[in-house]
C-alpha cells in the first residue's frame, strides 16, 4: 500500500462496511412485525425509522465506496496508514490488556487483586516497551507494585465508602 | 426585572451555603483532568455521572457542571505548557499558547487562558439566562414534525461541522449513532429491535457506557498510540498582573464569546468549534494578524473565551429543546434525565427555579476557575509532569468501574469496551465521533416524532415540507447536505477568484 493511495483504501473499506450495515438494517427492518392482524397503524410499525435510518447509511455509505474507487476524497484525519513499529507495539499492549481486565477479569474475581494486578501489568509492560524509559527494571517494578495497590484500594475507598457504588467481588 | 431576581436569589443561595466547597472541589477535579492529555471533559463528566447517581439532584448537576467549566478550561494548560491540547477544545489555545510558553511567557500565557475562559463562561452564562427562557418559549410552538427534521438537522449540521472537510464521513457517523440507539425496545409497541433474544440487549444501549467507551476508553487506546509527549519545563510568573491585562482586549472576549456561545447552541457542535471560529475571527480582524502562529495573547484569549462561552451555550438547547450542543452537554443531558429533572420546552413552566439554579451553577463555576487558575498555578504544574504509561491503566480502571457503577451489570462494562474500540478505529479511519453519540442522543427523539407525526398525517407526508418551522429547518438539511456533497471547495475557490477579480 502506498502513502499517496492509502487514504482511499482505507475509505473504501469503510464505505463498504458502511453499506453492508446499511443494506442488514434494512433487511432486518423489513423483517420486523407490522402487526397487521392487530389492526395497527402501519406508519408505526417498529421497522420504519431504522429502515429509514439505514436507507440513508446504504447512500452514504455507497457516496463513499464510490467516491474512494475514483481516488477522491481528501484522506484528512486518516490515521491508521501511518503507524510505526512502537505505534503498533503499545496499541496492541494496551488493548490486549485492556481486553483482559475488562471483558475478563473485572467482575469475576476480586475487585481489588485484579485491579492491582492489572494496573501493574499495564505500566511495567507498557515501560518496558518505551525506549525513553528513565527507571532502572527494580524502581520501576517497585514503583509500579505502589502504583497499583495505592490505586486499587483508593478506587475501591471512593467509589464504595463516598459515592455508595458497589463494586463486584 | 423578576428573572434578574431569581436569577441572583439562586446565586445568593449557592454563595451562602456549603455548596460553595462543592464549586471548588468539583472544578479543581475538573482542572486536573481538563489538563491531563487523554482526559476530555466528555470523560471527566460522564464519570462523574456515574459516581453522583445517589446524591441529591442539584448537588450532582453542580459537580457535573463545575467538572464540565473545569475540564474545558484545564485543558488549556497542557495546551501552553506541552503544546498538546489537554481537551480537544484546546486545540487553537496551542497555537499561540506554546510561542508564548517557549518564548518565557508560560505565566502570562496561563493567565490570559484563565482570564478567558471566566469571561467566556459569564458571557455564555449570560446568554443563558437570557437567551434560553426566549428559546423555550419559542419551542413551545414546536410538535412533532419540528422536533423530527430539528433531530436530522442537528445530525447533519454536527457532522458537518466535526468532520469540516469531509462531511460525508460526518453524516455516516452520525447515522451510525442514530442506528444504535434503535437497538432494543421501542416507545410504541414495545417491540425489541435487533435484539435476537438477548435481554441485555432487549433493554438498549444505555448513553453512559457508549459515551465512557466512544471517549475514555478509545482515548486511552489513541493516547498510547500516539508519541511520547513533552516534558514540562516551563515556570510561571507574573500571573495576576497579566489576568488583569486581558481584560482590555474587550472587543475580543465580547466577539469571541458571542460567537462561542452560539456554536455551544449548534446541536452536537461544542468546545472546539467555538474555539476555532473564534479564534479564525479574531485574526481575521485582529490591527496586528502577522503575531498570530507567534504567541499573540488577543489569539489566545479569543481561543479560550470562544471554548469557555461554548460550555453555557450548549446548556441551553439542553435546557429549552433537550437536544445537547455538545457531546459533555450530552452527558449533562443524561444525567438530568437519570435524576428525575425533564428539560424541554416546559422546563420554564415547571422548574423555573431549577433554571435559574443552573444559570448560578454556571456562574460559580467560572468563578472557581478564576480562583484556582490563579492561585494554583504552580501546584497545578506538577500533575503535567505524570507520565502516560503510569497514569492511564488507572484512567482505564476508572472507565471500567464508572461503566459498572451504572447499573451494576457486567454488560455495561462490556459495551463500554467494544464502543472503546469503536471509537478508535473511527479517529483512526478519519470519523468523527462526536455526532455518533449525538445520534445515539436524538435517535429516541427521531423515532417517536416521526411515527407520531405520520400517524397524525395517516401517512401524508406533505406537512413535515409545508408547516413553516418544519420547512425551514428541512431546506437547512437540505442545503448543508448539497453543500457537503457537492465540490464546495472548488465552488467557494470559483467565487473567490470572481470578487478577487472585481476588487
Amino acid at each position: 500500500m502506498t502513502a499517496r493511495n492509502a487514504p482511499a483504501r482505507v475509505d473504501l473499506i469503510a464505505g463498504v462496511f458502511v453499506v453492508i450495515l446499511g443494506m442488514a438494517g434494512l433487511v432486518e427492518s423489513l423483517r420486523m412485525p407490522r402487526f397487521e392482524a392487530r389492526g395497527i397503524d402501519p406508519n408505526t410499525a417498529p421497522g420504519v425509522t431504522p429502515g429509514l435510518i439505514s436507507a440513508a447509511l446504504l447512500i452514504f455509505g455507497l457516496t463513499l465506496t464510490l467516491r474512494a474507487i475514483r481516488g477522491g476524497g481528501t484522506g484528512s484525519g486518516i490515521t491508521i496508514h501511518a503507524w510505526d513499529r512502537g505505534a503498533v507495539l503499545r496499541t496492541a499492549l494496551t488493548i490486549s490488556l485492556a481486553l483482559l481486565y475488562g471483558m475478563l477479569l473485572f467482575g469475576s474475581l476480586p475487585f481489588v487483586p485484579v485491579t492491582a494486578a492489572f494496573i501493574f501489568a499495564f505500566v511495567v509492560a507498557t515501560e518496558l516497551a518505551n525506549p525513553d524509559r528513565a527507571l532502572s527494571v527494580p524502581a520501576l517494578l517497585a514503583g509500579a507494585a505502589a502504583l497499583a495497590l495505592a490505586a486499587a484500594f483508593g478506587i475501591q475507598l471512593i467509589f464504595e465508602e463516598i459515592f455508595l457504588v458497589r463494586l463486584p467481588g | 426585572m423578576e428573572n434578574l431576581s431569581h436569577m441572583l436569589g439562586a446565586v445568593a443561595e449557592i454563595g451562602a451555603s456549603p455548596r460553595i466547597f462543592t464549586v471548588f472541589w468539583a472544578c479543581l477535579l475538573g482542572i486536573v483532568v481538563g489538563m491531563i492529555p487523554g482526559l476530555t471533559a466528555t470523560l471527566g463528566v460522564a464519570l462523574m455521572t456515574t459516581l453522583t447517581l445517589s446524591m441529591e439532584p442539584d448537588q450532582a448537576i453542580l459537580i457535573l457542571i463545575c467538572m464540565y467549566v473545569g475540564a474545558i478550561y484545564g485543558g488549556s494548560r497542557s495546551a501552553i505548557l506541552l503544546n498538546i491540547p489537554g481537551t480537544p477544545a484546546n486545540a487553537a489555545t496551542s497555537l499561540e499558547g506554546f510561542p508564548l510558553a517557549r518564548s518565557g511567557h508560560a505565566g502570562r500565557a496561563m493567565a490570559v487562558a484563565t482570564t478567558g475562559s471566566f469571561l467566556g463562561t459569564a458571557v455564555g452564562m449570560l446568554a443563558l439566562a437570557v437567551l434560553a427562557p426566549w428559546l423555550a418559549e419559542f419551542a413551545l410552538d414546536f410538535g412533532s414534525f419540528e422536533f423530527f427534521w430539528l433531530s436530522v438537522f442537528g445530525i447533519v449540521l454536527c457532522g458537518q461541522l466535526t468532520a469540516m472537510e469531509d462531511g460525508l464521513k460526518g453524516w455516516i457517523s452520525g447515522f451510525f449513532g442514530l442506528l444504535i440507539a434503535m437497538v432494543g425496545q421501542e416507545s410504541i409497541h414495545a417491540y425489541a429491535r435487533f435484539s435476537y433474544g438477548d435481554p441485555n440487549l432487549a433493554g438498549g444501549l444505555g448513553l453512559l457506557p457508549i459515551l465512557v467507551g466512544a471517549f475514555g476508553c478509545a482515548e486511552v487506546f489513541s493516547v498510547m498510540r500516539g508519541a511520547a509527549g513533552q516534558r514540562v519545563a516551563n515556570n510561571a510568573s507574573g500571573v495576576l498582573k497579566s489576568s488583569l491585562q486581558a481584560f482590555r482586549h474587550s472587543m475580543t472576549w465580547l466577539r469571541s464569546g458571542l460567537i462561542g456561545t452560539f456554536m455551544g447552541v449548534v446541536p452536537g457542535v461544542g468546545e472546539d468549534m467555538g474555539s476555532w471560529v473564534s479564534y479564525a475571527a479574531a485574526k481575521r480582524l485582529s490591527r496586528k494578524p502577522e503575531e498570530y502562529g507567534k504567541g499573540s495573547v488577543e489569539g489566545l484569549l479569543a481561543a479560550e473565551t470562544g471554548n469557555s462561552a461554548a460550555v453555557p451555550g450548549a446548556l441551553i438547547p439542553v435546557l429549552t429543546l433537550a437536544i445537547p450542543g455538545s457531546a459533555p452537554a450530552a452527558v449533562l443531558l443524561a444525567a438530568m434525565i437519570i435524576h428525575g429533572i425533564r428539560p424541554g420546552p416546559l422546563i420554564m413552566y415547571q422548574q423555573p427555579d431549577f433554571f435559574y439554579s443552573i444559570v448560578a451553577m454556571v456562574f460559580w463555576a467560572s468563578v472557581g476557575i478564576l480562583v484556582l487558575g490563579l492561585l494554583l498555578t504552580r501546584p497545578l504544574l506538577l500533575i503535567l509532569k505524570v507520565r502516560r504509561e503510569w497514569l492511564l491503566g488507572v484512567i482505564f480502571t476508572l472507565c471500567v468501574v464508572g461503566a459498572f457503577a451504572i447499573s451494576n451489570r457486567m454488560f455495561e462494562v462490556q459495551l463500554m469496551v467494544v464502543f472503546g474500540l469503536i471509537g478508535f478505529v473511527m479517529r483512526e479511519t478519519g470519523f468523527p465521533v462526536a455526532p455518533m453519540v449525538l445520534g445515539v442522543v436524538l435517535g429516541p427523539i427521531l423515532d417517536a416524532n416521526l411515527r407520531r407525526s405520520l400517524t397524525l398525517t395517516q401517512g401524508d407526508l406533505m406537512p413535515f415540507l409545508t408547516r413553516p418551522i418544519s420547512a425551514v429547518l428541512a431546506l437547512l438539511v437540505v442545503l448543508i447536505l448539497l453543500a457537503g456533497l457537492l465540490p464546495t471547495r472548488r465552488i467557494y475557490g470559483w467565487i473567490r477568484a470572481r470578487v478577487g477579480g472585481m476588487s
